[in-house]
């Protein structure tokens, strides 16, 4: 099994959706920059990231997040994260970022949140 | 007092090697095991600081961790011979600059105070970087 995935799919009403899943670290972030920034660069700023099954994150994965949301919502889109696993929670809390980031148990809950 | 240490050259791709030398050296270690995805964390941030800004992402570097261990601390030292890097000075983020800026890095140093009990840093000129990462283990209740 690969130390790292994502997969990506279409959701209803241009919502377009990742799952992130293995480590994400100073080694893996740039693979799931390039797949935000392919989202960005098509129009598509409405992103729900599943982080359920990501079993590590590091401040370089963070970054990632952190440097998009930005971009997401100044174009009226935004990015909602689906149920973090425990450690990946621990890292977002640490770095304040449960306050910037909105969160959804599943991915139709987060889906709601661009109704 | 149990010690051991492994080495890798500087290439992000051995951080997991150093994330499962860590977690294998906690569970042996009196840590509760909540601590263990925070202190691989701080080793994984000391670790890719150095191979970014110690060795400017060039991968032959040289990087030598060591832990050592006793019923009252766990203790990580990471060396290298890249360039100086004083830390001492990086003040704690604002991360909503952070995200108004989108700006992604400059958080490793941060984590890592967040997490251990000390954080120190030495350096003897055109020999050796030392970062020594210190987490104090706790007494629990019989």
């Amino acid at each position: 099994m690969p130390t790292f995935q994502i997969l990506k799919d279409k959701m209803p009403n241009g919502v377009y959706f990742l799952s992130v899943r293995g480590f994400l670290d100073a080694h893996t972030f740039e693979e799931l920059e390039k797949s935000i920034t392919e989202l960005f660069d098509a129009g598509h700023y409405r992103l729900v990231i599943d982080l359920s099954k990501l079993d590590y994150i590091s401040s370089a994965g963070a970054g990632v997040f952190i440097g998009a949301i930005g971009t997401a919502q100044e174009n009226d889109g935004n990015i909602v994260i689906v149920k973090p696993s425990p450690n990946v929670k621990e890292v977002f809390d640490l770095l304040g970022l449960t306050q910037i980031f909105t969160f959804a148990e599943t991915p139709e809950a987060a889906l709601q949140q661009f109704a | 007092m149990v010690r051991e240490q492994i080495s890798i050259t500087s290439d992000t791709r051995y951080l997991s090697v150093i994330r499962e030398f860590i977690s294998r050296m906690i569970r042996q270690s009196a840590l509760a095991a909540e601590e263990e995805n925070k202190i691989i964390l701080a080793v994984d941030e000391a670790v890719t600081n150095i191979i970014e800004h110690g060795y400017d992402s060039v991968a032959n570097g040289p990087i030598e961790i060591e832990v050592e261990h006793d019923p009252t601390l766990f203790r990580i030292m990471v060396r290298d011979s890249g360039r100086r890097f004083n830390p001492e000075t990086i003040s704690a983020p604002d991360i909503m600059e952070h995200v108004r800026l989108g700006k992604k890095k400059g958080l490793g140093i941060f984590l890592m105070r967040q997490i251990m009990d000390e954080v120190r840093y030495s350096f003897r000129e055109g020999v050796k970087n030392e970062v020594t990462l210190t987490k104090y283990i706790k007494r629990r209740p019989q």
